[in-house]
């Protein structure tokens, strides 16, 4: 129970300082842009049958968008500010804190969703409906749960491999790609697709796409994939965090000299 | 009873290129009895900040052992961290962009307080440095010594039974330091246990029970802090003026005179041994005409430099 405490408290200190810190807010800016551009294209080609998935792709790479370029900054940050040593001297594991922070970012990137309906409905005329509500809630549920899991992981791997920004500006096309968010995976050459379905992008956006259409089928094994996937990036995540805090207390590198 | 703290051998070694090893701590064997206040003394460097460190389960030991309140800080890291406050000074270390108070708390949910707990604290905290009135403050607009009340009410937001203070009054003005220092005799007499590491001889001298000197990470002596004085040896000095400098040949030749230090405009200092060879010196000088001169004690910041030796701004 404790331990879900320091995730809530990191997540209100992540909502108060987004709160103080507006550019936090900037990956919202994409949204918009992105569906306006992939409706316009899908309309102007005559394809009301994928305007489904010009609209939620944008909020699936929202959502990706927010994890990339908020999850690496969390420990560079503390250790830049020198808040490090009496974060990692505190009796709880600092994966926890990490945890709750980007799992505040990537509720605020979940409004990518509704910033593309609203772009669809009130730019395009629109208006996307649901056939499986349930299903698309649940959908988006367990996207955020593995979206949280997946950041975590790229948290640690960023600060681990000391190579943020290159990191950052490779790994978002390949993963819309392997994730069948710009294209469904079933599009993509039979080869890709073992990879594609590592990617929980890959089940988030075929179930998205299906509840939207009310094709169901197979709903519940696409959960547990993303859940499952979710609950392998989250450890791993969490044990490479503390591997990180390991190695800096063991090197002497807590503090950037 | 069972120390505070105690080191055995404790050694720390940094790798800053390849073979090339720079010793930060020696074989440091060291006790602090509970509810004393003791001060770590030495120049930057010296491997203060590392021991604090250590102690405070930020860094691990290259060997030997530490133990706080009998919990090995290696291996028992969590009953240690519960154990202990870690207050390290400076601008930097807390969330710039959030209130006092808001920091506070968060603190406060890393060590696992419930949160009327936290809230009790945080606000009587606040009170307790002076900070009340601005906790709803962010504190990027907070002065550098508000910042250091602020750190040390973190430290103190679980109430530790041992504080490890590293220079909590660097950069304060001479108002707040005081103000810093009646603070920690207060916590002291609630039964707390410091260890205060401080390039401040005078800070160490008015607040500590026992003081260790350490250098290069070796220890010179622990000892309650007169012994520290006697340790830094002669506490006398006569300054005077003279333009000629071939009087200070004869002048350093004069039993019991350890040093002549050059100041500006031809100003001088002496460094005596003793009371007798302080009269020595301003008998010579009288002699000689020099009729303004003035005996005093070198600060201690001045003695230990002395004792220690001077080497400029290496580390």
């Amino acid at each position: 129970m404790s331990l879900l405490r320091v995730v809530w408290h990191a997540v209100r200190l992540q909502v108060a300082l987004s709160r103080r810190s507006p550019e936090h807010a900037l990956v919202l800016l994409i949204a918009p842009m992105q569906t306006t551009t992939m409706l316009a294209l899908t309309l102007a080609a005559h394809r009301e049958d994928v305007v489904a998935n010009a609209v939620l792709a944008p909020g699936l790479i929202g959502l990706w968008v927010a994890s990339l370029d908020y999850a690496g900054r969390i420990v560079t940050e503390d250790r830049w500010a020198g808040r490090f040593p009496a974060l990692i001297a505190a009796p709880v594991m600092f994966g926890l804190v990490v945890v709750g922070r980007v799992a505040t970012v990537v509720l605020v990137g979940t409004a990518a969703f509704a910033e593309s309906w609203l772009v669809a409905a009130v730019g395009f005329g629109r208006r996307l409906t649901i056939a499986a509500p349930g299903t698309f809630a649940i959908a988006v549920a367990a996207t955020c749960l593995a979206t949280v899991g997946t950041a975590t992981l790229l948290s640690a791997v960023f600060v681990v491999s000391r190579a943020r920004d290159v990191l950052q500006n490779s790994l978002g096309y390949p993963f819309y790609i392997l994730g069948g968010i710009l294209v469904p995976v079933a599009a993509l050459p039979d080869w890709l697709h073992p990879f594609s379905r590592l990617v929980f992008l890959s089940w988030s956006a075929d179930l998205l796409r299906g509840a939207v259409h009310g094709d169901t089928r197979g709903w519940l094994r696409a959960v547990l994939a993303i859940v499952a996937l979710s609950a392998v990036a989250m450890a791993a995540g969490l044990w490479l965090t503390q591997r990180y805090v390991d190695r800096t207390r063991r090197e002497g590198t807590v503090e950037f000299a | 009873m069972e120390p505070a703290v105690h080191t055995s051998g404790l050694r720390r070694t940094y790798t800053r290129r390849r073979r090339d090893t720079v010793v930060a701590l020696d074989e440091l064997t060291l006790t602090i009895a509970q509810n004393e206040i003791h001060g770590l003394l030495g120049p930057n460097g010296a491997g203060k900040t590392t021991l604090v460190k250590i102690l405070s389960t930020v860094l691990l030991p290259s060997a030997g052992t530490a133990r706080v309140l009998g919990h090995d800080v290696v291996t028992a890291t969590k009953a240690v961290r519960s154990l202990v406050g870690l207050v390290l000074g400076g601008d930097r270390g807390l969330y710039d962009r959030l209130t006092a108070r808001r920091n506070l708390l968060f603190w406060g949910a890393l060590y696992r307080l419930d949160g009327r707990t936290a809230r009790a604290r945080a606000d009587a905290l606040l009170e307790r440095v002076g900070l009340a009135d601005r906790a709803g403050d962010p504190v990027e607009a907070f002065s550098r010594g508000m910042r250091q009340r602020l750190h040390l009410a973190r430290g103190l937001l679980h109430e530790p039974r041992v504080l490890f203070l590293d220079e909590p009054t660097s950069g304060l003005d001479p108002v707040a330091a005081a103000a810093f220092r009646r603070l920690v005799l207060d916590l002291r007499a609630e039964g707390r246990t410091f260890l205060l590491a401080t390039h401040d001889m005078d800070e160490a001298a008015a607040l500590c029970d026992r003081v260790t000197l350490i250098d290069r990470g070796r220890m010179l002596l622990t000892g309650d802090p007169a012994r520290a004085e006697r340790f830094l040896g002669d506490r006398e000095c006569v300054d005077f003026a003279h333009p000629d400098p071939a009087l200070i040949g004869p002048l350093e030749l004069l039993p019991g005179v350890t040093g002549v230090e050059r100041g500006d405009g031809g100003t001088w200092r002496v460094h005596t041994a003793d009371r007798d060879a302080t009269r020595r010196v301003l008998g010579w000088l009288l002699d000689r005409d020099v009729l303004t001169a003035r005996h005093g004690r070198p600060t201690l910041e001045e003695a230990y430099l002395r004792a220690v030796g001077d080497r400029g701004m290496r580390v």
